[in-house]
């Protein structure tokens, strides 16, 4: 097809929809031998999704991707590995009870169906020599390896299929800097073997680091790649931020009450400071980071299932003690979970019961539900969060998305909560749902419950709080009140380039 | 999910598919029951002794022990925790107490006590053992094999015999005719019905079931309602070891080998999803009769013993696949 640029990859006009939403809009990248692309992007502005087409997880709707000069079907993922493209994923997709040596060779394609523990250990060494783990052991177990360690031999795994092509999805989201450092110096050593690269990543002292190009996506669609040389931090954020405020937002708080929740010296597992953190009633608190930032700890460590190891929550000026949920719910702390699917709802059972499920004692006297009581509380949660009263017996897992998402909310109010802890509010939710939710959480906000949300969408956190903090790798990085961000900024101080750009 | 550009075509969609479902759940609800009176309309036509007071006595008997415990069973299934293996062993030792302490006592409902007692101490073992997170088949499975050595230890592998026939009371009265496991059956599936749908402990059983990581998070505790779902069971293990023990007025420790594989499927075929969070007790003793229906009918036109083993297993097997493309359907 291509004749005149031996491009390695190149797609053109990849669309892909789910329903009425575009998660990809004549999609164009064009990767040459040895070149490291990196992909920029917020969430949601399509670069998993483009990253799950070539590893042959999903297929276009529209468009074609030729592999040197040569249209490729990416049907399944068999079909992705055969056409020389490897993808390291964010998870590990190691066995951890199983030795290094084995995780690398065995169920590669091609292997042998027997090996000698010595030639395993030779094949092990040699492809751990390319990822800098010379030293590394290959008998021991995956499981006794630091995160960092891990990574590397997910990406020596990888690297022993031989890719052309390797893609990288946020490979040191959870890595520290000098970890960072090693593996960064693989990914320039494999473009340095003629490889081609392409690098997702969110943070961007590591694009200027080892980028040749740069691919920003938005709404869907790419930009049209630019060279690294040519770009500043401030060039690229303001190309990702491509949305208005707008609409979609409801009025920022009037006026702040009294404290409601006040954090002191927390000390909590996986962050690296003390955690300090005040909402008044009427306030909407917004903390953003990207992934291994902390704030999911945070959010569990206040609703009651986080390990904290020090430090005071006060609810109200009273020093309570979370131990557990119950403890939580009973101290009046409502926690809406980031993945609902996995730990927000309940799929098989209908609106009404998940609706009721934390509050069930408010209507079961003795320990007898009264289930007219129990129908006519739910129903008013589903009034207030406009839930369509007619499916109250709907399972929830047949509802949409958005739908999901306002009973995992809306079966907080029957507790009457003094805190509401949201972790990414509308993962996964439509704009109308969207627009709804944030309404409710606002509304809920003015009737005096302290809000705290916790979103790596920053758009989302500075359109919907009143105060947004922001942390960066474990660490609180700045505290300031919606009106004084701008987006830009934001985006950047998440991204944290000071820090990284070395 | 359902986000299509009109909305009129997403109403419609997905009032067929709502349509569809609910049909699918119709069937799914009345599929045993209406299964159950071919088998007894073709079985009073074509097996001569089968419409006797004599079988529907002796189905109705079998019924009350297996139902008793299915009923009791549906709890842990519900809960999540699938099924309780160790149902023999715990039936005979209960029935072992009741045979002796009922004749050293003379009493028969200290002897009952008893029995009743011991299921729930046994129950409540293993239930905070599986609430702590370890499988419940290996537990279960474990303590089933502790129980049975236990059993014969104490028994030293001998027959244990009534001392009076005071002690078959429990199964020999009967009120207007109708025996009293038989009533004591209907009670307890009612009572069992009406904890689970209706209480506090039923519900967070369900819902640690449908899923125990949300439950988790709405304050619900895994391990209290597990535990909740082991003493139901161990109460009816222990209510109808000693129904059983009346009935037959002796026990050794290798009886009723049949029993644990009999209850699970009546669990199985009542429609209570292996999943957790979906079921009814009611059904489970649907399920219960089914089987002591099929088994009577077999052993009525003379089938032998592995021959209806294997027949029985047959049918098991594929009502619980019908069931599961049901549920699956009806949940699309």
């Amino acid at each position: 097809m291509d004749t005149a640029v031996p491009y390695r990859l190149k797609a053109s006009g990849v669309s892909k929809s789910y329903g009425a939403i575009r998660a990809l809009a004549d999609v164009d990248i064009e990767l040459m031998p040895g070149e490291v692309m990196a992909l920029l992007g917020e969430n949601g502005a399509g670069k998993s999704t483009f990253v799950k087409l070539l590893s042959g997880l999903i297929t276009p709707d529209e468009g074609t991707i030729a592999i040197d000069g040569d249209e490729v079907q990416l049907a399944t993922v068999n079909a992705s590995q055969a056409a020389g493209i490897a993808v390291v994923q964010q998870e590990f997709s190691t066995v951890g009870t199983l030795s290094v040596a084995e995780n690398l060779v065995l169920g590669q394609r091609g292997a042998r169906w027997w090996w000698s523990p010595r030639r395993l250990n030779a094949s092990a060494r040699a492809i751990l020599g390319r990822v800098g783990l010379e030293d590394l052991d290959p008998g021991r177990l995956i499981e006794t390896l630091s995160v960092a360690e891990m990574q590397l031999v997910e990406i020596a795994r990888v690297l022993a299929k031989d890719a052309r092509i390797v893609i990288f999805d946020e490979p040191t989201a959870a890595l520290s800097d000098a970890e960072i450092e090693r593996v960064l110096g693989v990914v320039k050593r494999l473009a340095a073997e003629g490889r081609s690269i392409i690098y997702v990543t969110h943070r961007l002292g590591e694009v200027f680091e080892i980028a040749d190009t740069v691919v920003i996506f938005r709404n869907g669609r790419s930009q049209p790649a630019q060279k690294v040389t040519d770009l500043t931090v401030d060039k690229v954020v303001t190309s990702m931020i491509g949305r208005e405020l707008g609409d979609l937002y409801p009025d920022r708080s009037a006026g702040f009450g009294e404290i409601v929740l006040e954090a002191r010296d927390l000390q909590v597992a996986g962050l690296r400071g003390d955690v300090n953190l005040t909402v008044r009633r009427g306030e909407i608190l917004g903390l953003t980071g990207q992934l291994g930032s902390g704030t999911t700890e945070i959010m569990k460590a206040l609703a009651g299932t986080g390990d904290v190891f020090a430090g005071t929550i006060e609810l109200d000026g009273t020093p309570v003690a979370l131990r557990g949920r119950r403890e939580g719910i009973e101290s009046g702390v409502a926690y809406c979970s980031p993945d609902r699917k996995k730990d927000g709802i309940f799929a098989g059972v209908s609106i009404r019961r998940n609706l009721s499920s934390p509050w069930l004692n408010r209507v079961a006297p003795l320990g007898f539900i009264s289930r007219r009581r129990e129908s006519a509380e739910a129903l008013r949660t589903a009034t207030h969060f406009a839930i369509d009263a007619n499916r109250m017996g709907t399972p929830v897992g047949n509802l949409s998305g958005g739908n999901q998402q306002k009973v995992a909310v809306g079966k907080w109010l029957g507790i009457q909560p003094k805190v509401l802890l949201v972790e990414e509010p509308t993962r996964g939710v439509d704009v109308g749902a969207r627009a709804e939710i944030y309404a409710q959480l606002r509304q809920l906000c003015d009737s005096g419950v302290g809000v705290i949300v916790s979103s790596s969408d920053t758009n989302e956190v500075l359109g919907l709080s009143d105060t947004v903090t922001t942390y960066y790798r474990g660490a609180q990085t700045a505290s300031r009140s919606a009106n004084a961000w701008s987006e830009s900024e934001l985006v950047r101080e998440v991204m944290h380039r000071e820090e990284e750009t070395r | 999910m359902t986000t299509t550009p009109t909305t009129t075509t997403t109403s419609t969609i997905f009032q067929e598919r709502a349509g569809f479902r609910q049909a699918m759940n119709r069937v799914r609800n009345a599929a045993l029951p209406l299964l159950i009176l071919a088998v007894y309309i073709i079985a009073s036509i074509a097996v001569p002794q089968f419409l006797t007071f004599e079988t529907i006595r002796a189905i109705l008997l079998a019924t009350s022990v297996t139902g008793i415990i299915a009923a009791g069973m549906t709890a842990i299934t519900l809960s999540g925790n699938l099924f309780s293996l160790g149902v023999t062993a715990s039936v005979v030792l209960s029935a072992v107490i009741y045979l002796a302490v009922g004749s050293a006592t003379g009493n028969i409902y200290l002897g009952a006590l008893a029995a009743i007692l011991a299921a729930l101490v046994i129950g409540l073992g293993q239930g905070y053992i599986v609430g702590l997170g370890l499988n419940p088949v290996v537990v279960t499975l474990g303590a089933g094999a502790i129980i049975y050595g236990a059993t014969a230890i104490i028994t030293g592998g001998e027959v244990v015999a009534a001392r009076t026939n005071t002690l078959g009371v429990f199964a020999t009265f009967a009120v207007l005719g109708i025996p009293l496991p038989v009533i004591v059956l209907i009670v307890f599936t009612a009572v069992a019905w009406f904890l689970t749908d209706y209480t506090r402990i039923g519900r967070n059983i369900r819902l640690l079931g449908s899923n125990k990581e949300t439950a988790r998070n709405s304050g619900i505790s895994p391990m209290g309602s597990t535990i909740w779902a082991f003493l139901a069971f161990s109460v009816g293990i222990g209510v109808a070891a000693v129904l059983q023990a009346a009935q037959t007025l002796q026990v050794q420790a290798d009886n009723f080998p049949e029993l644990t594989m009999n209850v699970v499927a009546a669990v199985l075929v009542g429609g209570t999803a292996v999943t957790g969070g979906d079921g009814s007790p009611v059904r489970s003793v649907i399920g219960a009769l089914f089987i002591a229906t099929i088994t009577q009918i077999m052993v009525l036109v003379g089938i032998p013993q592995g021959t209806r083993y294997f027949a029985l297993g047959v049918v098991v097997v594929a009502l619980v696949v019908i069931l599961h493309l049901l549920r699956k359907a009806s949940s699309r």
